[in-house]
């Protein structure tokens, strides 16, 4: 399948003024975006998923790796004006109205005064700013605000749609409609690539995902694979825990969950050596049942692995 | 991508018509109008101080330093958040990952901006003449040049305010670029002190070195100053505002290109 991004060992550092400490917002990151699918991009505040996306639209020059969007280089004429962005929280020009905006943004793309008209005013209506089309953005809500922000993102058509956090400061009937939005674009053959601290979304949209931490990528594939490889089993006991009993293979600390009953999560492969162990010590099974982990068992357990933020280190 | 030469005019053209539009649409345009006024009156009032005979220069002098003062305010104070205004809010973040070139958005911003400068100075030279003839005095054909130059001038000052705000704070883009100002329109007199056979820029090498160094390096302002000829009625000419044009335009590009040079290394983080 056509591959719309591919990033081989990016490397971004960024230096601190005045004591000029390095700092490491994305380290080795390689991974690729199909064409067609929809791509989430996961990781706790300080991942460097913002740094990542803006290298991928040539705001920021990566210090090392290579980075291909769309077969050119990232911000190139030919590939910017294929692609759309939305950025995180976005601002605009306060003193004009939505309509106002995407048509300097239109005349930037080359279209005719009449595409223009035609495409604003549909994707206004599709973003759901039609009653406020002539309003200054001064006035507009953040919520707003990130509908504009999706509209000037879909303007030229784009074949990749890259947000940066599109749900962010909307309400659930906003976040719902976006969603929507995603899955039609999809539906379309379009190439969607989105940020986003909303796990359910994630879940529910994904086709892959990446998981960033501290500027590296720590899960990255099919959502499906990535949960699956994660399936565990839960054995529920009972009896007192025997204190010499040696750690059991593929299996996590016990949690007491009752007055001697216990809680084990446990590999798929290991149960019946666990279980028979188990029964060995002297203990009464109560349960044995499928676990399957979710997102948010891998998100949380990745951005528990250290204190968030990027690495600094002094040269 | 094959474009035609009309992409890149397109482009430039779409942001500057945003910048003109963003300061036609910002409260302090509405400050010039009544700085505007404020000239007329002032004028006026210096008109009735002066000696009757020295009305038609005091007007005439007054008038032209004030518009050109203003001028200069305008390109400073707007030149320095031209760029600085948009990384600050971030709304280079949607305009940089369009299908535009940097400098074209530099080159867009700049025009933009000399648009404004051309409105206000028509503005500003409509209520300086309408002032003369309240007071009966004379126009003078030598009068539109003279203007001509001083928008030169505040073109020169804009591309002087856009390469600092490339890189520094507004304060700080306004306090060189008013040095840039202060020294540009002092260089006659610097020139006249170095070639004098006495005086601190003899005796001292430093301050001369200093000097000549400020003279080689920094845009004459003072081919744009001719309020004395205007009031002597020494004819200022358009051979001379061509020139002059040429003078300016060089260190427009100048300024220009080196404030491409520092943005197009900027990340914008």
């Amino acid at each position: 399948m056509e591959e719309v991004i591919q990033v081989e060992g990016l490397q971004k550092t960024f230096r601190t003024p005045f004591v000029q400490r390095k700092v490491v917002a994305v380290r080795e990151a390689t991974f690729s975006v199909r064409r067609g699918e929809v791509f989430g991009f996961l990781g706790p505040n300080g991942a460097g998923k913002t740094t990542t996306l803006k290298v991928l639209v040539g705001l920021i020059r990566p210090s090392a790796g290579r980075v291909r969007v769309l077969g050119g280089d990232p911000g190139a004429l030919s590939v910017m004006a294929r692609v759309g962005y939305l950025p995180e929280q976005p601002y605009f020009y306060d003193y004009l109205t939505p309509r106002e905006l995407l048509d300097v943004f239109g005349r930037i793309f080359g279209l005719s005064a009449g595409e223009r008209r035609r495409r604003i005013d549909a994707l206004l209506e599709r973003v759901g700013l039609q009653h406020a089309r002539d309003r200054r953005l001064r006035k507009f809500s953040k919520g707003m605000l990130q509908r504009v922000g999706i509209a000037q993102a879909l303007l030229n058509d784009p074949e990749l749609v890259l947000l940066d956090e599109p749900m962010s400061g909307l309400d659930p009937v906003g976040r719902k409609e976006v969603a929507d939005l995603i899955v039609s674009l999809k539906d379309q053959g379009k190439t969607i690539f989105f940020s986003s601290h909303i796990l359910a979304d994630i879940e529910r949209l994904c086709d892959r995902v990446l998981i960033l931490h501290r500027g590296e990528v720590r899960h990255f594939g099919d959502l499906d694979a990535l949960l699956s490889r994660g399936d565990r089993r839960e054995v529920v006991v009972s009896g007192p825990w025997p204190r010499e009993m040696e750690a059991l293979p593929g299996a996590g600390e016990p949690q007491r969950i009752g007055p001697d009953v216990h809680r084990l999560l446990v590999d798929r492969e290991q149960t019946g050596e666990v279980l028979k162990r188990l029964l060995g010590a002297g203990l009464e099974v109560l349960q044995v049942s499928d676990r399957k982990v979710s997102l948010e068992d891998l998100f949380m357990a990745t951005a528990g692995e250290g204190p968030v933020g990027a690495r600094e280190e002094r040269e | 991508m094959i474009e035609g030469i009309g992409g890149p005019f397109r482009r430039v053209n779409a942001i500057a018509r945003n910048t003109f539009l963003e300061a036609a649409r910002n409260r302090a345009f509405l400050g010039l109008g009544i700085a505007a006024m404020g000239l007329v009156v002032a004028s006026l009032a210096l008109a009735n101080l002066a000696i009757s005979d020295q009305k038609a220069r005091v007007l005439t002098d007054f008038g032209l330093f004030a518009i050109a003062l203003l001028l200069v305010v305008i390109a400073v104070t707007m030149g320095v958040i031209l760029v600085f205004q948009e990384v600050d809010r971030k709304t280079f973040y949607v305009v940089l990952t369009k299908p535009i070139r940097r400098y074209e958005v530099l080159a867009g911003k700049l025009l933009g901006l000399y648009g404004v400068l051309a409105i206000a100075l028509v503005g500003m030279a409509a209520a300086w003449l309408v002032a003369l003839r309240i007071q009966g005095v004379p126009l003078h054909r030598d009068m539109a040049p003279a203007l001509v130059l001083v928008w030169m001038q505040a073109a020169v000052l804009t591309s002087v305010a856009l390469f600092f705000s490339a890189f520094a704070t507004p304060l700080m883009s306004g306090v060189f670029t008013v040095g840039f100002y202060l020294i540009g329109s002092s260089l006659t007199v610097l020139q006249d002190h170095l070639s004098a056979r006495k005086g601190a820029l003899v005796t001292e090498p430093t301050a001369r070195a200093l000097a000549r160094a400020a003279v080689f390096l920094l845009p004459d302002l003072g081919h744009f100053h001719v309020g004395k000829e205007l009031v002597l009625g020494i004819p200022v000419g358009w051979d001379y505002v061509a020139a002059a044009g040429g003078y300016a335009l060089g260190w427009v590009l100048l300024f220009f290109s080196l404030a491409v040079l520092v943005f197009e290394r900027r990340d914008f983080t």
